[in-house]
């Protein structure tokens, strides 16, 4: 009926094929074997739950309104212990390489339960994004290694990433904002390394963790050409801890502030600079800060939408087992035809963001960071050579110049643009779609049960205060429909200026 | 905020305002540790000394008889800086209003006037619940002039401060049911430790299980649901003056941050997508105390149809300040998730005041019910 060319040129139209059916056009280059990977993360998170999460969740949110200054130390052993924090580090890490799509499905699962707890697991992985992006494979093997190592001698290694400064929260999540705002950690060149000062805020486990991905600045005049990445050690002389804040919900996961007073961070803990990427490209250094920035998003993002829908899950089955056992004029509420429309509505909202998060992380796997490791040679490859491989023979690999060359080529020089703000377009839906869900559905079923569902021990009330902060970080939902607009409406409107008003 | 209903409001008004300014600004987060910190004794002193335990309750009964404009006044100044107190107040006038309604003049005289202290005073209440749509209410038996009950009621209010309490129990089959005064102090009262729930964690609530307490008939047997439903229009608009006054604060305090924060080189107030947050915040808290000003009038006025008009601002302003108090976090980022800022407290707040008088879809399926005159079990 249509040539080909004709189809090409036609859905070449906004909404264009390519960044609509991602699904449908991610599908036929999936590894078979990720489905089975997947379903065997879900029955792992579901054990954990019953295990673990189930029987902590309600305990340990009352445990630390007792005890405002509580820190999750027997939780982080116990899921170190799981092995979760190793589960999604790519095998030639030594990690266990599972697929990262099936950790949103795991984020889902456990967060259903509790979403502090996920958050306890989860942000651990948002550094781990932060670690492996910046293409850096010398010291993301070195810290991943210690991670791994960490899990074989029981005592956790686990990661924060830091970049909220007191007076710059939505500013240094995005790049087009960053130089007009207030950032003041600063990075000073010195001999043999950097001297950082300065503080940052927020940080989920930074009381907990061993190692921080910290981003400072050179001149926080221009910050976004001269942002440094670093990854510092816990203990590092300079590096110190304030408070850890008193949230309204996800309590078991500290957010603390760290403060960096002359912290003279080595040459060699220096994880991501222009300087060093522009040795593979000669891309302008903001566009190097921007396509970093994008990678870490992209990839954490629809992990927080799975978050979102975890607890939306979690409203809608409290709420469908009271009404399952609650009569109301002696007639069970689930047999009342607004409480059945209600029900539907909320595992509607359910099944709507996981479909938001999946075909986020399925553009991540078609187009961007995880392409990769998710295309059919590499994964079966990873999938069938056993261990000592990766830690004999592929490791060493990891500290040649050749490597990192080829690195920073596939991650800062070859992609294309339009896959950058696909998949970073499609996170910032995702991250909306899942915690404004997740949101409406704790309303909904804090509604439907009424007395019974303001108490803390009937764990909807909890939820509600968990899902709030969802809105918050990994960028606020305005800046994330702001960074939607920029990445998936704006290119097709020459005249449409973003952050320029 | 209800000033122009009556000028006779003005000193309410200006002594719920600085009991507000001077007990409650700035103090909401110590407050609201509760159960896990103290309690605020000396502000429920000052609240008793100052009138506002007795607002609704006439003079002859020791109270300031203010009428529900004067409740509404109060309760909008009070839940502007701090719901817990708010719902301590409206507890307290539910109780109040149950005993005038069921003409329990000497029971109300044998506790109100000669109360010394805010805890003599206070009659605790399940003011969360509807009793026609509880099916598990505690059991009343004939002892004689007395009843005795047995069973379980959970988050009653204001039950572990109070000596006395307000109780719905069945004495038959069937829906209907009857309101008792219990003295919390029988042995055969159980009292949990205060419930640990989502907000208004400074006006607290416990389960009591009765074991055949003695207790005493509030006006006519089986006539409670009577009660309920004639003091309900004002005690919905009560708690709409609870949620107007929190939308109120959640307002003012994200105006204030948003002109002081800066992100992106400019007070945050000047990103037009913040304005527009603002600005439907500004527009909730407006349409609020607009619909809390016209149910006090038809509360006066008593025109036909009045109750599920003023039913309908209670449940309207509620989703609203359920929304509003979420963007006025949001407008504070991450800070607005902290307990230094009192708009998390709002957050929570809200939907316990929206609770109030029992659950949302039962609260309307009830306004159809009205109107057409139907058997709640055909709803
Ligand atoms: C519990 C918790 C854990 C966190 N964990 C981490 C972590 O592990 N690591 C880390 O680095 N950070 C973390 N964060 C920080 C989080 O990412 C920030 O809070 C978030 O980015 C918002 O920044 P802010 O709080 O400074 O709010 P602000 O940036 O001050 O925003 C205030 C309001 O202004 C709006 N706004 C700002 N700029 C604009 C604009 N240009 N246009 C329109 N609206 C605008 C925002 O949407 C928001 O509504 C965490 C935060 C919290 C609360």
């Amino acid at each position: 009926m249509l040539t080909n060319s004709e189809v090409v040129s036609i859905l070449s139209h906004f909404p264009k094929f390519e960044d609509t059916w991602l699904g449908l056009s991610y599908a036929p280059h999936m590894p078979k074997h990720m489905v089975k990977e997947t379903r065997e993360v879900i029955a792992i998170a579901r054990k954990f739950n019953e295990e673990v999460a189930n029987p902590l969740a309600l305990k340990l949110d009352r445990l630390t309104h007792k005890d405002p200054d509580y820190l999750p130390w027997e939780l982080v052993e116990e899921a170190n212990r799981w092995g979760l924090y190793t589960m999604w580090i790519p095998k030639i890490f030594g990690g266990h390489g599972y697929n990262m799509p099936s950790m949103s499905c795991f984020s889902e699962e456990v967060a259903s339960v509790c979403v502090g707890i996920m958050n306890v697991i989860g942000v651990h992985y948002l550094a781990v994004a932060g670690l492996t992006a910046s293409g850096n494979i010398r010291l993301a093997k070195k810290i991943l290694r210690e991670v791994v190592e960490g899990e074989k001698s029981g005592k956790p290694c686990v990661l924060a990433l830091a970049t909220t400064e007191p007076g710059a929260g939505t500013d240094v999540e995005e790049v087009d904002l960053v130089d007009k705002g207030k950032v003041t950690c600063q990075a000073k060149r010195v001999k043999g390394g950097f001297i950082v000062n300065g503080t940052k805020v927020f940080i989920s486990m930074g009381h907990v963790s061993s190692w921080t991905v910290l981003y400072a600045y050179e001149d926080t005049k221009h910050p976004s050409e001269t942002t440094i990445g670093f990854i510092v050690k816990t203990g590092t002389k300079g590096f110190s801890f304030g408070s850890h804040e008193n949230k309204m919900g996800q309590r078991v996961c500290p957010a603390s502030v760290l403060i960096f007073e002359d912290c003279f961070i080595p040459d060699d803990q220096v994880l991501f600079s222009s300087a060093l990427v522009k040795k593979f490209t000669n891309k302008p250094a903001r566009d190097i800060s921007q396509r970093y920035c994008d990678y870490v998003v992209s990839a954490t993002r629809p992990g927080v939408c799975a978050f979102g829908i975890g607890v939306a899950r979690g409203a809608f089955e409290t709420a469908l087992h009271y009404a399952s056992t609650t009569s109301v004029n002696g007639r069970l509420l689930i047999n009342q035809e607004w409480a059945q429309c209600m029900l539907a509505e909320m595992h509607k909202n359910v099944i709507l963001g996981r479909l938001a998060y999946t075909e986020a992380n399925n553009a991540n796997s078609h187009r961007g960071l995880y392409r990769l490791l998710q295309s059919k040679p590499v994964y079966y490859y990873l999938k069938a050579m056993p261990r000592f491989w990766f830690d004999k023979v592929i490791s060493p690999m990891l500290n040649w110049e050749i490597t990192a060359r080829v690195m920073g080529k596939l991650l800062f020089d070859m992609p294309k643009p339009e896959d950058q703000r696909c998949c970073s377009g499609w996170a910032s839906v995702a991250k909306i779609t899942g915690t404004d869900l997740g949101v409406k559905n704790c309303q909904m079923a804090i509604e439907i049960m009424g007395q019974k569902g303001l108490r803390q021990d009937a764990g909807v009330e909890k939820m509600l205060r968990d899902i709030k902060l969802l809105q918050i970080y990994e960028g606020t939902n305005q800046l994330n429909r702001l960074n939607a607009f920029k990445c998936l409406i704006a290119p097709q409107v020459p005249q449409a200026q973003v952050f320029e008003e | 905020m209800l000033t122009s209903y009556s000028n006779d409001l003005k000193p309410i008004t200006d002594l719920a305002q600085s009991f507000a300014a001077r007990e409650l600004v700035g103090k909401t987060g110590k407050h609201d540790r509760y159960p896990f910190g103290e309690f605020y004794d000396h502000v429920l002193d000052k609240a008793h000394e100052v009138g506002f335990l007795g607002a609704i309750l006439p003079e002859s009964l020791g109270g300031i008889g203010g009428g529900i404009a004067a409740l509404c006044e109060i309760l909008l100044h009070i839940c502007e800086a701090d719901a817990s107190p708010g719902g301590i107040i409206f507890t307290q006038a539910f109780s109040q209003k149950i005993m005038l309604a069921a003409g329990a003049q000497d029971l109300a005289q044998s506790i109100f006037p000669g109360a010394s202290s805010a805890k003599d005073l206070l009659v605790a209440f399940p003011a969360y619940t509807n009793p026609a749509q509880t099916d598990s209410l505690p059991l009343a038996q004939s002892a004689g002039s007395d009843y005795n009950l047995t069973g379980r009621l959970e988050l009653l209010v204001l039950g572990n401060l109070a000596r006395q309490a307000i109780i719905p129990a069945r004495s038959g089959i069937g829906p209907s049911y009857s309101f008792f005064l219990v003295n919390l102090d029988d042995q055969n009262v159980e009292k949990s430790e205060p419930v640990f729930t989502l907000g208004l964690h400074a006006c607290p609530a416990v389960d009591v299980t009765f074991s055949g307490v003695r207790a005493r008939l509030i006006g006519e047997e089986n006539t409670g649901r009577h009660y309920f439903e004639e003091i309900s229009p004002e005690m919905n608009a009560a708690a709409a003056a609870m949620n107007a006054g929190i939308l109120r604060g959640a307002f003012n305090e994200a105006l204030a941050y948003s002109q002081k924060r800066e992100q992106g080189g400019r007070p945050i107030v000047n990103w037009s997508e913040i304005g527009m947050m603002l600005a439907s915040i500004s527009v909730k808290a407006d349409v609020a105390a607009m619909c809390v000003h016209q149910s006090c009038l038809e509360l006066e006025q008593k025109k036909s149809g009045y109750e599920p008009r003023v039913s309908a601002a209670a449940l309207h302003i509620a989703e609203l300040s359920c929304d509003a108090t979420s963007d006025g976090i949001q407008i504070l980022g991450g800070y607005g998730y902290m307990k230094d800022y009192a708009q998390e407290k709002r957050y929570r707040d809200a939907r316990m005041v929206q609770a109030l008088l029992g659950t949302v879809p039962f609260k309307k399926l009830d306004i159809i019910r009205q109107a057409t005159n139907t058997n709640p079990n055909n709803v």
